[in-house]
């Protein structure tokens, strides 16, 4: 229970990288698969090299912002579909992983990591899940803080409408390579911490991270809400909590492990499938007719626009 | 101000669908110039704006903004100078943004975007001080999400916008056209307001001949890519939507089309 919560906590900052592309952006970016490993591979080979596992972690988000700069060149400059040029940057970083670990698997055992540290401090009881609570806290609001200045009002608009701010003097493809660097790079980082977490560094713990990353944001906005950032963040630190929290029932329930992809996967597609059908919209409209009319109107505007843009089905 | 020389486009060249939607286009406008454009469906009128902003590149042909040869810049390079309204009102504004967040990305316009916020207690101040000029009661809805707002509202919020940071021309493509008869009537009011009292060089596209005539100090009509007519002040001021109709028929020698009829 508490490693799921621990563990929920630091997958919280994969999610929070990927709100920012899938959300903001509204760009799938599948990237994130390959970065997680490049972030895990890289604090794993320098730590067991004997830097300092802070400066390895943080050596992780620069790698991490560098998948994410590939991608975006690849799209921006290069015209390539944004699914194609994620799936492409991961499949590249397999062999650079391998090439950065010089092999499958690094063990951590017995080496200086963040979360030896923690348990130094803070022992593995409550008060580390404490610590990581605040860990994840300082990232969301750097985040909240991040989209609420002129350069995030900037990317969250290209996201929105990107001829609307290109004719602001925007570049579009320099937020969306920023959105990507920023987000591969939270999500580099958590796969070091990942990696520090599970005592080794392996060549396939990425696989299927885009799903985790998709399943916190929309479970975890489908109950808390998206109304505004700071609650859409919250949400999304909660959705990756609760996610894990599934994972670990599910597992106590008597599946196996490598059953959890498909879990995963099944849990998105839910959180997809649900909204479209018609006995789950009458529920949807009866709690809202709960609501204040001019709520429910509001509501009702937003829903249509998001239509006529042929985006942001929140 | 603006100088369009000798400007040609074709779409699908060398296709069965090649269009040739300009043809060796000359235009220039002075300084405070505010020039209404009309012309059929199809004439060339909004390719015109997208040359200029740089949203479509010329096949030949030289852009200039204020003596500055911008042929070569990107539509986002441009736009520091160039304010644009479209007619979709959904076009000119980020929906999920709130009105004081939609006014300060319209605030920063050319300058750097950095990391300060975007939003703080004195620009709220100022925002909220522009926004009364639209008699709107935005002022108290600062925090609204733009999405929220009717057509005419946003169209209005986003000729506001357009023109907040004083690009040096101002682009304004049938942005009336898509709202009811006295939303159309404030936006117009508030164009010629804002357009007056910054002295924007103007370019305005209007299917509706009236307003062609009422507002601005020049009129160009074109036709099949080409300008075929340009009017002064004061031969303008003699035209009625009668006259121009005429001048329509002379041209296609043929029926109007229903669209510049109904006007
Ligand atoms: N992006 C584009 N791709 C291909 N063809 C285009 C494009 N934009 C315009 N055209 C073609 O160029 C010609 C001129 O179009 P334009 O949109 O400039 O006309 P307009 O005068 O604005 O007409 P309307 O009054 O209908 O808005 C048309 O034949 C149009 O089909
Ligand atoms: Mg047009």
């Amino acid at each position: 229970m508490i490693t799921a919560l621990e563990l929920g906590l630091i997958y919280a900052i994969v999610a929070l990288g990927v709100y920012l592309t899938f959300r903001i952006l509204n760009f799938p970016d599948l990237t994130v698969d390959g970065s997680f490993t490049s972030g895990a591979a890289t604090a794993a080979i320098l730590i067991v090299n004997g830097v300092d596992p802070f400066l390895a972690s943080g050596a992780a988000f620069v790698v991490g912002t560098l998948a994410g700069l590939v991608t975006g060149l690849l799209h921006t400059k290069g015209n390539i579909n944004g699914l194609l040029a994620g799936i492409l940057t991961m499949i590249g970083l397999y062999s650079i992983n391998l090439r950065i670990m010089g092999g499958a698997n690094i063990p951590l055992l017995g080496e200086d990591t963040t979360i030896s540290l923690l348990r130094q401090f803070a022992g593995s009881g409550w008060s580390s899940v404490l610590v990581l609570v605040a860990v994840a806290l300082v990232f969301k609001i750097i985040i909240d803080w991040f989209l609420h200045t002129d350069a995030g009002l900037a990317l969250q608009a290209t996201g929105d409408n990107e001829q609307m701010i290109r004719s602001f003097a925007v570049s579009t493809d320099r937020m969306k390579i920023t959105g990507l660097m920023l987000s591969n790079g939270l999500v580099g980082l958590a796969g070091a911490v990942v990696a520090q977490h599970q005592g080794f560094a392996d060549i396939g713990m990425g696989i299927g991270l885009i799903l985790v990353g998709l399943a916190s944001v929309i479970v975890g906005q489908a109950i808390f809400g998206t109304r505004v950032v700071i609650q859409a963040t919250m949400a999304v630190v909660l959705g990756a909590v609760i996610y894990r929290l599934a994972i670990q029932l599910a597992l106590n329930a008597g599946l196996n492990p490598n059953d959890m992809k498909l879990m995963s996967a099944i849990l998105v597609i839910a959180a997809l499938l649900l909204p479209q059908w018609d006995g789950f919209r009458k529920f949807a409209a009866r709690r809202r007719r709960g609501r204040s009319a001019l709520h429910a109107a509001a509501e009702a505007t937003l829903t249509e626009d998001a239509n006529i843009n042929g985006k942001r089905v929140s | 101000m603006l100088n369009v020389t000798n400007v040609s486009k074709t779409f699908f060249p060398g296709t069965v669908n090649e269009r040739k939607a300009l043809i060796d286009v000359n235009l220039r406008l002075s300084p405070g110039d505010f020039v209404t454009v009309i012309g059929s469906n199809g004439a060339g009128k909004s390719t015109v704006l997208n040359t200029v902003a740089g949203r479509i590149s010329q096949d030949e042909g030289v852009v200039a903004l204020d003596g500055r040869d911008v042929s070569k810049l990107k539509e986002h390079q441009r736009a520091a100078q160039v304010g644009r309204v479209f007619q979709d009102p959904m076009a000119g504004t980020s929906p999920n943004l709130t009105i004081e967040e939609n006014l300060s990305l319209a605030d920063k316009r050319g300058r750097r975007r950095g990391l300060g916020l975007g939003v703080n207690r004195a620009k709220r101040e100022r925002f909220a001080e522009a926004l009364k000029v639209l008699e709107l009661g935005l002022e108290d809805r600062l925090k609204t999400k733009v999405g929220l707002l009717s057509g005419g509202q946003r169209q209005a919020l986003s000729l506001l916008m357009a023109t907040f940071s004083q690009p040096k021309i101002l682009l304004l493509d049938e942005h009336t056209a898509a709202l009811d008869p006295q939303r159309a009537e404030l936006v117009t009011r508030l164009t010629r307001k804002v357009v007056e009292e910054q002295g924007l060089t103007t370019l305005m596209v209007t299917h509706n001949m009236v307003q062609a005539l009422e507002v601005g100090n020049r009129l160009i009509m074109m036709h099949e890519g080409r300008i075929i007519l340009d009017v002064s002040e004061e031969e303008k001021s003699k035209l009625t939507p009668e006259d121009l109709l005429a001048e329509f028929g002379k041209i296609k020698g043929a029926a109007l089309d229903d669209k510049t009829l109904l006007q």
